[in-house]
Formats: C-alpha cells, sequence, structure tokens
C-alpha cells in the first residue's frame, strides 16, 4: 500500500520529540544545537508532505525559507559558542547558567 | 514498493536520530545527524519534491554540518558524562516527550479520519521550475528578506569572530630590549609596517592594549586548540 | 513486476558505468605517472606489460598484500569511516552523466539513451554529493590522532567548502541558458552545424568555462592546490596515516573525483556526446564524450607537471576576493544578454535549438 499523509506525519512527529528530548538531556551546548536542527527537519518533513499530498507548492517554498533560516542561525550561533567557549573554557551550560564571567 | 522505501527511510532516520541523541561523543552525534539528514532527503524525494531533496543534501548535509564538524574540531570537544548531573531529568524528559507525542498522535488521527485529506497522486509541483515561479512571483517578499537575513548573518558572524584584544600573546618575550614584528604576535597584523619595541610581554601587552586579558598558558594551547594558519 | 524490471535496468546501468569509470581511472593512474615521467624527461612505468599496460594490476595486488596499519590512539569508527566517505561520494555522482545518445540496442530490440538515470535536478545532485565528500577528509584529518593529519585535513576542507561556492557559482551561467538541470537535456541543446557550433565553451559561456575549470581542479585538490596533501608539506596531509586498502580508496577517491569533474565539464561546456556525424552514428557519441574526457585528464597531468603550488592563504584570498565575484559578475553579464535576447541571436546561428525550452 502507498504511504498516507500520516504516517509521514507520525514520523516527523517522532522525530520532533526526539529532538525535545535531545535538547532536554544534553548538556553539551554544540549537542543541543544539532537537537534544535532536528527539530527544524523534522517541520520541514511535515510541510513538504502536505505539499506533495495537497499538490500545493508552498510548503516546499517555505521550506527553502526555513532552511535558510537554519543556515543562518547556524553561523551566528556557532559563532556565538566559539565566543562563549573562549571566555570560560567550557562547552557546558549548566556552567554558563549565571551572567557571570 | 513506495512503501518498502518508506519503511527503510524512515527507519534510517528515526534509528540515526535516536543515535545522535544518545551518543555522548559529540562528532559521532554530528555523523548521526547527517544519516538523518540524508535519509530525509531521500524521503522527499518519494515524495516528488526532488529540488527540496538536493537544496537539503547540499545546505544542511554539506553546509550547516560542515561547520558543526570544524567546531566540534577545532574546540576539541570532550565526551558528555554519564550519568548527567540532574539525574531527575532524563524520566521527565521521556514523559514530556510521550505527552507531546500523544498529541501529536491525536492530532494525525483526526487527519487521517476526516473524509477530505485526498489521496496521493503523482505531484509534479515539486519540479525546480515550479518552485521557481513561485519564488520569484508570489513569495517574491519573503525572499528578499530572506537574502537580507543572510547578510545579516554573514555580518553577524565577523562580528562575533573579530576578537581584536582577546589574542594571547603567541611569543614569550626573553628579557632585554626587542624588536617585534606585529604580525607574529597578531595574524591579522601582516600589513602593519611598525614594529613593536619592548623588554618584557608585559610591555608588549600593554602596546598592544590587551593587558589584563587572561593568559592561556602554552600547555593549555598545544592540547586544547589547533589554528590554522 | 514493472517496479523490478526498472530496478533490474537501472543495476545493470550501474554496473556498466562503474566498469567503464573504474577501468578508465585505473589506466588514469598509469596514464599520469608515464606523461609526468615525459614531461619530467624521464620514462614512466614500462615494465610490467607491454609499455607498463598491466600497471594497475601491480598496483592494485600491492595495495591488497600491504600491512594495514591502525594508529593506536585513532578514533576506530571515524578511521574506518572516512574512506568510505570519500569513495562512495566520489562514485556516487557517476550516475548522471550521459555517455552517448539514444542507441538502439540489436539484440533486445529496444532504443535507450546512455546515461544510467536522468532526472530532473541532476546537477543539484552532483553539488550535493560532492558536498558530503568533504566530510571523507575532514574526519580522516581528525581521526588520525596526528597534528600534521588535523592541520592537513582541516586546510583541505576549508579549501574545498570555499571552492564549492565558487563552482556552484560558475555553473549558474550554463542553468541561465540551458533553462534546466537536466543534464542530458543540457547536451541535447549543444548540438549545433556538425556536432561542434553549439557546444556552450566557445560562444555561451567562456568565462564561466574558465571559472569552472579553476573551482573544479581547486576541489579535487590538485596542483597546483594541493597544500594539504602534498608530499613535501605537511608530511603527506590527511591521508599520513592511513596504508593499504584504505590508503588505496583515498587514492581512488581522487583520481574519481578528477575523473567525474572532467566529465561534468565535458557534458556542460564541451557538449557531452555531441561532435561531427553522431546522429547518424550513434556509437560514435561514446568516442566523443570519452576522447574529450581523456582531454581534459591530459590538461590535469599537464598542470601537475608544469605549475608551483599556491601557498594556503594565497590560494583561500584567490578563492574568496577574485573566483567569486567573478563568477558572479558572470552570471549578471550571462542574465543581461539572455534577457536582453542578444543570446538568442547568436544561438540562432549555432544551436539546433534555443535554450530556455525552446
Amino acid at each position: 500500500m502507498t504511504p498516507q499523509l500520516s504516517w509521514y506525519l507520525a514520523l516527523s512527529a517522532v522525530l520532533f520529540t526526539i529532538g525535545v528530548v535531545g535538547v532536554l538531556i544534553k548538556r553539551n551546548v554544540i549537542s543541543m544545537f544539532m537537537c534544535i536542527e532536528l527539530m527544524l527537519n523534522a517541520v520541514n518533513l511535515t510541510f513538504v508532505a502536505f505539499s506533495s499530498f495537497f499538490r500545493d507548492v508552498s510548503g516546499q517554498l517555505f521550506v527553502f525559507i526555513v532552511m535558510t533560516v537554519a543556515a543562518a542561525e547556524a553561523a551566528v550561533g556557532l559563532g556565538i559558542i566559539i565566543a562563549i567557549f573562549r571566555n570560560r573554557e567550557s562547552l557546558d551550560v549548566d556552567d554558563a547558567s549565571t551572567l557571570r564571567l | 514498493m513506495v512503501a518498502l522505501l518508506f519503511i527503510l527511510f524512515a527507519g534510517m532516520a528515526i534509528g540515526c536520530a535516536i543515535s545522535m541523541v544518545a551518543q555522548r561523543n559529540p562528532l559521532y552525534g554530528a555523523i548521526s545527524l547527517i544519516g538523518v539528514f540524508i535519509s530525509l532527503a531521500c524521503l522527499y524525494v518519494t515524495l516528488a519534491a526532488p529540488f527540496i531533496a538536493a537544496v537539503q543534501v547540499i545546505v544542511y548535509a554539506g553546509a550547516i554540518m560542515v561547520l558543526v564538524v570544524f567546531v566540534i574540531m577545532l574546540l576539541n570537544v570532550e565526551e558528555e558524562e554519564w550519568p548527567t548531573r540532574m539525574r531527575s531529568l532524563v524520566p521527565i524528559a521521556v514523559v514530556l516527550a510521550a505527552v507531546l507525542f500523544a498529541e501529536a498522535a491525536f492530532i494525525i488521527y483526526f487527519v487521517q479520519a476526516s473524509p477530505s485529506t485526498p489521496t496521493r497522486n503523482i505531484s509534479d509541483v515539486g519540479l525546480t521550475s515550479s518552485i521557481g515561479a513561485g519564488l520569484f512571483t508570489t513569495y517574491l517578499l519573503p525572499f528578499e528578506i530572506t537574502s537580507i537575513l543572510l547578510l545579516m548573518a554573514v555580518v553577524g558572524a565577523m562580528t562575533l569572530a573579530r576578537t581584536g584584544g582577546l589574542l594571547p600573546p603567541r611569543a614569550v618575550v626573553v628579557p632585554g630590549h626587542q624588536v617585534l614584528a606585529r604580525d607574529v604576535l597578531d595574524p591579522r597584523a601582516v600589513n602593519d609596517p611598525e614594529p613593536i619595541h619592548a623588554r618584557t610581554t608585559a610591555e608588549v601587552e600593554k602596546i598592544l592594549g590587551i593587558e589584563g586579558v587572561p593568559h592561556v598558558s602554552d600547555e593549555d594551547l598545544s592540547e586544547r586548540s589547533v589554528r590554522i594558519l | 513486476m514493472d517496479d523490478l524490471i526498472h530496478v533490474a535496468w537501472l543495476l545493470a546501468g550501474i554496473l556498466v558505468a562503474f566498469t567503464v569509470v573504474m577501468t578508465m581511472v585505473a589506466y588514469t593512474v598509469l596514464a599520469e605517472r608515464r606523461v609526468l615521467g615525459f614531461i619530467q624527461g624521464r620514462l614512466g612505468p614500462n615494465r610490467v606489460g607491454p609499455g607498463g599496460f598491466l600497471q594497475p594490476l601491480a598496483d592494485l595486488l600491492k595495495f591488497i598484500f600491504k600491512e594495514d596499519i591502525v594508529p593506536d590512539k585513532s578514533t576506530r569508527f571515524v578511521y574506518f569511516l572516512a574512506p568510505v566517505i570519500a569513495t562512495t561520494a566520489a562514485l556516487m555522482t557517476i550516475v548522471v552523466y550521459p555517455f552517448g545518445p539514444e542507441i538502439h540496442l540489436p539484440i533486445i530490440n529496444k532504443t535507450i539513451p546512455l546515461v544510467v538515470t536522468r532526472f530532473d535536478v541532476a546537477l543539484l545532485y552532483v553539488l550535493g554529493v560532492t558536498s558530503v565528500g568533504v566530510y571523507g577528509i575532514a574526519l580522516a584529518g581528525w581521526s588520525s590522532n596526528n597534528k600534521y593529519s588535523l592541520m592537513g585535513g582541516l586546510r583541505s576542507s576549508a579549501q574545498m567548502i570555499s571552492y564549492e561556492l565558487a563552482l556552484g557559482l560558475g555553473l549558474i551561467g550554463v542553468i541561465l541558458q540551458s533553462g534546466t538541470l537536466d543534464l542530458y537535456s543540457i547536451v541535447e541543446q549543444q548540438s549545433g552545424h556538425l556536432g561542434v557550433t553549439g557546444w556552450n565553451l566557445i560562444w555561451a559561456q567562456p568565462l564561466g568555462f574558465l571559472i569552472y575549470l579553476i573551482a573544479a581542479i581547486a576541489e579535487t585538490n590538485r596542483v597546483p592546490f594541493d597544500l594539504p596533501e602534498a608530499e613535501t608539506e605537511l608530511v603527506a596531509g590527511f591521508h599520513t596515516e592511513y596504508s593499504a586498502m584504505k590508503f588505496a580508496l583515498f587514492f581512488l577517491a581522487e583520481y574519481v573525483n578528477m575523473f567525474t569533474v572532467s566529465m561534468l565539464a565535458t557534458t556542460l561546456f564541451l557538449g557531452g556526446w555531441n561532435g561531427p556525424f553522431v546522429h547518424q552514428l550513434p556509437w560514435l557519441g561514446v568516442f566523443y564524450f570519452f576522447g574529450k574526457v581523456i582531454l581534459f585528464l591530459f590538461l590535469y597531468i599537464w598542470l601537475r607537471g608544469t605549475l608551483p603550488r599556491f601557498r594556503f592563504d594565497q590560494l583561500m584570498n584567490f578563492g574568496w576576493k577574485f573566483l567569486v565575484p567573478l563568477a558572479i559578475i558572470n552570471i549578471f553579464l550571462t542574465a543581461t544578454l539572455q534577457w536582453s535576447g542578444a543570446l538568442d541571436y547568436v544561438n540562432k546561428f549555432l544551436k539546433t535549438s534555443v535554450g530556455w525550452g525552446g
């Protein structure tokens, strides 16, 4: 049988929840960042699935824009991570929990 | 046949995602995430969206993750210790995720049960020409704003990487009057012809304007990070 | 059932393409050593068969029987994964190149185009797969637990991602003119009078071709851009700690990359399988295609024997501050000429069909 829309949506929900678990569990800043990227991709999958099943190109256009925003966020976010690492010598978010250097 | 492909790629995606969350070494996590991205790209192909699949591989797997892998290698990130300091967090996270998934399953059930869900046909909305047509006519404004966003990201990344005064002095000055080339201490000063006359490291710091900055000692430097140039 | 037949045809096509490419790559290695020898005033290897013909076989046997040394403190999984990624990414691109026009197979009585598969976004697929190939090098450098490997790997990856940008931008001129990302259509559109005048190189994209060629040589880490893996620098760069079969895989990946890039240049700029009398005798198309690819390979070897290499900061300056603006200027020029109709006027005389879905 051909894959139904709900299969893709279920897969997207599973990936999103795995990403949420990752963000809550992980302590390393870069690992948390990667879990956020996973969540963004799960949403991308939802958009593309809807775009394919309803034959509307807007879903894929939005995915395009989401990817661009994710790339911009990655660049600036990793720059911030490197700056934090230079100051604190540690990539642990628990160590960065106060504004004190 | 398509169902087989879906199960294969979905299994790969979920497997790599769980692997990414379970790995303690961030580099293995990054490699697992690349696996997720590639399997998602294959899923997009089964959804008749080849352009988005190719862009996913180029942008996510080929550019963003390269950046993340570079950062992991440059900062020489250590493995996480397990168990984490807040041990109670893990079961709470799993419970919350289960609640989230239950909500999503609820919505999916209603999407499936409603009669207006169309069945799947081969669609040609994913071709490059239709995406191009949409981007440049209906969605022109978001497209242009996205390009400004990317410009902001480039400027932001350059500003963050510019650390001027926080550079540790690379040369240790042996006491006695010396003439130092500026670019020995700061690689960005290659074109600055005026050398530094100094006797001690502290004097050099004062001239360069970086006094009072915590030093990274030489042992830490060779162990922790490697500079490219 | 239809699906299975389709899959069987695809597998057969992949097998044929793989065999052809691997054989040619093996003999490219031999050709490089001999041609380099002639440039340097000596003979290359010529003992192992008539004229050194069996040298690739000897090399293969040597690589198989060599001792496989694994550094003690390396990260095992990534150490083994890196050459696999490099080789896989290099080999995955061969499925989209059109080797010849539609030929009629006599026994099965079918007419098939000589390309493993045709799909809408073939050119983007090639760009994507070459982007993934960067990981092989970066991970190899890191997992060897060796300072020189790490620096070589990071430098090499930085170089590759910088020149990927120039590569992609240089290709946009061709895409603008052809109106499609499908490589088979791009080749079909380059059939001009006598099969020669329609090539994108001379009339359509001379600047684009130059940009693409320079960026491609930098992508494949060849001279003059091979600082990260030159023998006189950084020991041997990212593959210092690899021996025997894993080194053979990296070596193979580099030459397959060279071959792939030459095939892409032939397809986009030199007209692919187009040439004189190719519509009357379709099998000639295959000879024209491989002839042009061999021309590019000879160019690579010639450059290796002749040019000195760039220093790393000169290399990065060149890529970012010269090549990328030049590529953007190329896009502007092409777009302006296309929009004003000047190119259509020229193409009417040169190509038998005008780009833009005409």
